[in-house]
């Protein structure tokens, strides 16, 4: 049964899916650019981190000032420490995406374990000639095509987050991640 | 943060000759494992799914440890250690990652639990992860993965098996399901829905 809270608690917890959805995204993103030895996936991370860091202090206060009842203290304490946990996800990832802003150069073992690793990563060009052209994200069915999550979207110089209204159009690269038996299906769909 | 009362067990550590890469992946994998297994002991206020979490956590810890040993045995010169600081610093990372999946997990154990409105944020997302127990009669009892077919058939996949207090993080294919068995699977609302009913009804119970 769904209960009612105050609008206030609402926008809470919007907050807290927002840190938990983003710092797991930058995380996929920070290993991409490993793999991809990519500088502007690792600055999007950077970007995202400054975002996360601002969205935390606004998610604290907002907790703070909630007027949540004695009953609801601990519930809310722990409210907090989840957005806590979230952000040092989110640092993690950041750190992860400094070895290239720092012009390290990825270890060919990192490459071999992103690769390996249970879900990998891939990024295809979407030709003239793709079903995916011109479609909206939720409409190319892509999770249910191919089994992959499409992490991000490279138009150009910008990075853009994967919003289902999103329109991809040609000449975009799809970063996705997803099982290895994936990559091909999201090849044939996105590069016929 | 501590969330432990009282002195902490120390493992000893040992050099072992298992290879970086080994190292690594297995870290990357089970950090990422552990995030999701503590969001969802969060959710379901699990006390033995956070434990479990903070089992694994000691596992990471002990990884971490051996890949700085490797890390310092591996460097010659310069050039090594530039080269092997980012595998360095992606460890660390991922450690500290555990480490957030412990947090978590210890808003559970501690008895502090989230607030119930956080169940909101879980309905929203695409993915989530469940916890099945292999019945008797289930009819994935004695199949190998790969025979299954998970993700054609419900777009989800096995994280996990817990067997006998053991995890096996990231089965193989040909890895056989027990009676017994605790699955932790991934996939969409509907897909671990259908698996769980799956895993958890008896053959008898005409589910084809």
């Amino acid at each position: 049964m769904p209960q009612q809270y105050p609008e206030e608690f609402e926008k809470i917890v919007e907050q807290l899916a927002e840190l938990k959805n983003t710092s797991e995204l930058m995380m996929d993103l920070a290993y991409s650019s490993i793999l991809l030895n990519s500088t502007e996936l690792a600055e999007e991370v950077q970007r995202l981190e400054e975002y996360v860091d601002r969205l935390h202090t606004e998610f604290e206060l907002r907790v703070l000032t909630s007027k949540f009842t004695n009953e609801e203290s601990k519930g809310f304490l722990g409210l907090i420490r989840l957005g806590v946990a979230a952000e040092k996800i989110a640092d993690s990832a950041a750190q992860i995406s400094e070895v290239i802003l720092r012009g390290l150069e990825p270890h060919p073992i990192l490459k071999l374990v992103i690769k390996e690793a249970e879900e990998t990563i891939t990024q295809l060009r979407v030709t003239k000639k793709s079903k995916l052209a011109n479609k909206t994200l939720r409409d190319a069915q892509i999770p249910e095509e191919t089994g992959m999550w499409v992490l991000a979207i490279r138009r150009g110089e910008k990075c853009i987050r994967p919003k289902p209204e999103i329109v991809i159009e040609p000449g975009d690269i799809l970063i996705a991640s997803g099982y290895a038996e994936g990559v091909e299906d999201l090849k044939k769909l996105a590069s016929p | 943060m501590e969330y432990k009362s009282g002195m902490r067990n120390l493992e000893k550590i040992e050099y072992q000759p298992i290879s970086v890469r080994e190292i690594v992946l297995e870290m990357k994998n089970l950090s990422e494992l552990m995030i999701d297994l503590a969001y969802s002991a969060a959710l379901f206020n699990d006390k033995e799914l956070a434990e479990d979490v903070i089992d694994l956590e000691k596992r990471i810890d002990h990884l971490a440890l051996l890949l700085e040993m490797h890390i310092m045995i591996a460097a010659r010169d310069p050039e090594d250690a530039e080269s092997l600081l980012a595998v360095s610093r992606i460890g660390s990372a991922a450690d500290k990652i555990s480490d957030a999946a412990a947090d978590i997990a210890a808003i559970v154990v501690h008895d502090i639990g989230v607030h119930p409105i956080v169940t909101r944020i879980f309905e929203n997302v695409e993915e989530r992860l469940i916890r099945a127990k292999v019945t008797k009669d289930s009819l994935i009892v004695g199949k190998k993965i790969h025979e299954l077919d998970l993700a054609a058939k419900m777009g989800v996949d096995i994280l996990a098996i817990g067997r006998n207090k053991e995890w096996i993080i990231n089965p193989e294919e040909y890895e056989i399901i027990k009676e017994g068995d605790t699955l932790i699977v991934r996939g969409s609302s509907l897909g671990t829905k259908r698996f769980k009913e799956t895993t958890e009804k008896s053959q008898n119970s005409g589910v084809k």
